[in-house]
């Protein structure tokens, strides 16, 4: 090895030395979306409005949630691609239960049983036995979604009871303006970017995502750290599956298709490399904001939802190509 | 430098013993589906049948002939679906537009060379992971068709020259595996008996040391990218012939096949490390599973949800191997 091991920790420790670069890296993001939000509020009367920015918050959030579980584990050098099929079926124990229990509480309870179970093979498969991430989640988002297709037939199963409480979780506001899914993305975001950043569970998860070979020197379990995100990856997107079950209504079998897409495009927008141990979650939360004002923004301009995915598409690449840039003059 | 030394003996295309012994187990594995299939459903050694399955298999070869070279390359390009329907579309209109099919053919075709040149400058120039760069250009691609045509576009002359080019025959076979074939053989020379093949194992083992033994990783990698690009392009235009229409939705999850079978063959994601007979037997495993479900008539399904399983053993098993010959 050419360096030595002191030259590499000193590469990995990564909250003093990078703070500087994060925090740029998330001015230049927050300077975009003011920049897309200016632009929106000139070229649309109607999108400045509380109603539509509560209404983009509260579709921005069901993204922001898996976002959150997303961004750890590829900061911890892994990724999950089945977080969109686990979005569909965690809607399947959900109402599946409600409608033969009426009890909302005990839908809920299985469908995040059944996504920390499904956490939790990922993880044991990719931290314990070792196979490459990308493989083990490729293979479980086919085995989950044809299993939602064969379980379903192709149809979707809809709520029987209409129950008010399920309908609520996803459409509900808080005092009649903010909606109920905002508030738990808010959660689930201030209590783990502060976990990230001030406490031993960020910290092992930077350090086993920069070199897994010095956190096991330092003292840190490599594999529990690594099967704990996922288990959180896959816990956080059942969460998004439940909302957005209660916002369709009814278990929907294509429901979550291309989800790990958008989920990964804003992690990545938002400054976390998938070489592992660099992001910041405040990073990625500006990534799924910029993506969801930028599709309501432009569906207001009565652009049509083509050129959404195209301009998304450009502004992806255009981000992380300036990021790289600037990381290698840096 | 432990790297290095671990990494030189994949840089020789002579993978020899531990290579072969993966394809043996691939090779055995595809017998005993066969043996299987065939003893619950005697049909399925019917000639027929056997065409059929080559003939769908030859789709997915075509594309996971590019993406071997990309994975070995340590590269990926997850466009290919979006890129092949739109490839499609364009061959069908120009074809309608100048009654010639073979401007159509070359319009498809280069079309996907075209978003082939594009993701390999992505991918080197800005050095954006060619993850995310294909995933944003694959959702660019699927933007895209539908501004350029709302609905397919339907053969209006109906050329019967360009029906043919799925459904013809060349001798007993379909022209489709015929054309695969060729495309294989080119592949399987270029990547174990020349120099340029070297080179894509040599970038995707260490592109470091790579560069250092004077090799240019970005070029390598465009050219990669691009080969994948063209045969994408084809395998539009003969899906799109096959279809009689350019269907913007068309080939809606084929990356995700191709990746799969190509990892199936035993190719490394991490790079430097795979061989187009692997992906060869990986094909036809997933295709004769697929045949399999329907003629047993399972559960069609099941075509999504057997594959995946297999995929996660398949490199648990090579991860194995792996070690217990590295003690």
């Amino acid at each position: 090895m050419p360096q030595s091991l002191e030259a590499r920790v000193d590469r990995v420790a990564p909250i003093p030395r990078l703070a500087a670069m994060f925090r740029r890296n998330e001015t230049v993001l927050l300077l975009v979306l003011v920049a897309l939000l200016v632009f929106f509020t000139i070229g649309s009367p109607t999108f400045m409005t509380t109603r539509n920015i509560t209404n983009v918050l509260g579709q921005a959030s069901i993204a922001m949630i898996a976002a959150v579980g997303l961004g750890m584990l590829v900061i911890a050098g892994e990724i999950d691609v089945s977080i969109g099929s686990l979005v569909g079926a965690v809607a399947l124990p959900l109402v599946v239960i409600m409608n033969a229990t009426g009890s909302l509480e005990l839908g809920i309870i299985s469908a995040l049983v059944f996504a920390l179970a499904i956490g939790a093979v990922n993880g044991y498969l990719s931290a314990y036995l070792g196979i490459n991430s990308l493989i083990v989640t490729l293979g479980s988002m086919f085995v989950i979604r044809g299993g939602i297709y064969i379980y379903t037939g192709q149809k979707a199963i809809p709520d029987d009871l209409a129950l008010e409480s399920f309908y609520q979780i996803g459409n509900g506001r808080l005092l009649g303006m903010i909606p109920y899914p905002a508030l738990v993305a808010l959660a689930v975001f201030a209590v783990f970017s502060y976990m990230m950043g001030h406490r031993r569970f960020g910290r092992q998860l930077y350090a086993v995502g920069g070199d897994a070979e010095v956190a096991r020197l330092a003292g840190y379990n490599v594999r529990q750290s690594k099967f704990i995100a996922f288990v959180l990856c896959s816990l956080f997107a059942g969460v998004s599956g439940i909302l957005l079950s209660s916002r369709l209504g009814s278990a929907v079998h294509v429901s979550g298709l291309g989800f790990e897409f958008q989920v990964v495009a804003a992690v990545v927008l938002g400054g976390v490399s998938l070489a592992g141990g660099i992001g910041s979650l405040g990073g990625v939360a500006l990534g799924v904001l910029i993506l969801a004002f930028l599709s309501n923004g432009l569906g207001m301009l009565n652009l049509a939802t083509e050129w959404q995915q195209v301009i998304t598409g450009l502004i992806i690449i255009g981000a992380v190509g300036l990021d790289e840039l600037r990381r290698r003059r840096g | 430098m432990t790297e290095l030394s671990r990494s030189a003996p994949q840089v020789s295309p002579k993978l020899g013993w531990l290579t072969s012994q993966t394809q043996l187990v691939l090779l055995v594995t595809l017998f005993a589906l066969c043996l299987l299939i065939s003893l619950a459903a005697p049909q399925f050694y019917s000639v027929d049948n056997i065409i059929a399955i080559l003939r769908q298999s030859s789709l997915v070869l075509i594309v996971a002939v590019g993406m071997t070279m990309l994975l070995i390359a340590a590269e990926v390009d997850l466009s290919v679906g979006a890129s092949l329907a739109f490839a499609g579309v364009v061959a069908m209109d120009v074809t309608n537009k100048t009654s010639s099919v073979t401007l159509g053919v070359m319009a498809g075709i280069l079309f996907g060379g075209g978003v082939g040149l594009i993701n390999g400058l992505i991918v080197t120039k800005l050095r954006i992971n060619s993850l995310i760069a294909t995933i944003a250009m694959m959702m660019m691609l699927q933007g895209s068709v539908y501004l350029y045509s709302r609905e397919a576009v339907q053969n209006k002359h109906l050329q019967p020259l360009f029906t043919w080019l799925s459904t013809g025959y060349v001798g007993p076979l379909p022209l489709p595996v015929v054309v695969t074939a060729v495309l294989f053989a080119i592949g399987y020379v270029v990547l174990r008996h020349t120099t340029l093949g070297r080179y894509v194992y040599a970038v995707g083992a260490n592109e470091k040391a790579a560069r250092l033994s004077g090799i240019r990783p970005a070029r390598i990698k465009m050219l990669v990218f691009i080969v994948t690009g063209l045969l994408t392009g084809l395998v539009g235009v003969i899906l799109c012939s096959l279809m009689n229409a350019g269907q913007p939705t068309a080939g809606r999850g084929f990356e995700l096949t191709v990746v799969a079978a190509v990892i199936l063959g035993g190719t490394s994601l991490t790079g430097g490390r795979g061989t187009l007979l692997g992906t060869l037997l990986g094909v036809l495993i997933l295709k004769v599973i697929d045949n399999g479900i329907i003629i047993l008539r399972w559960d069609q399904d099941l075509q999504m949800v057997i594959p995946g399983f297999i995929i996660v053993i398949a490199s648990y098993l090579d991860l194995l191997r792996k070690k217990s010959n590295a003690s």
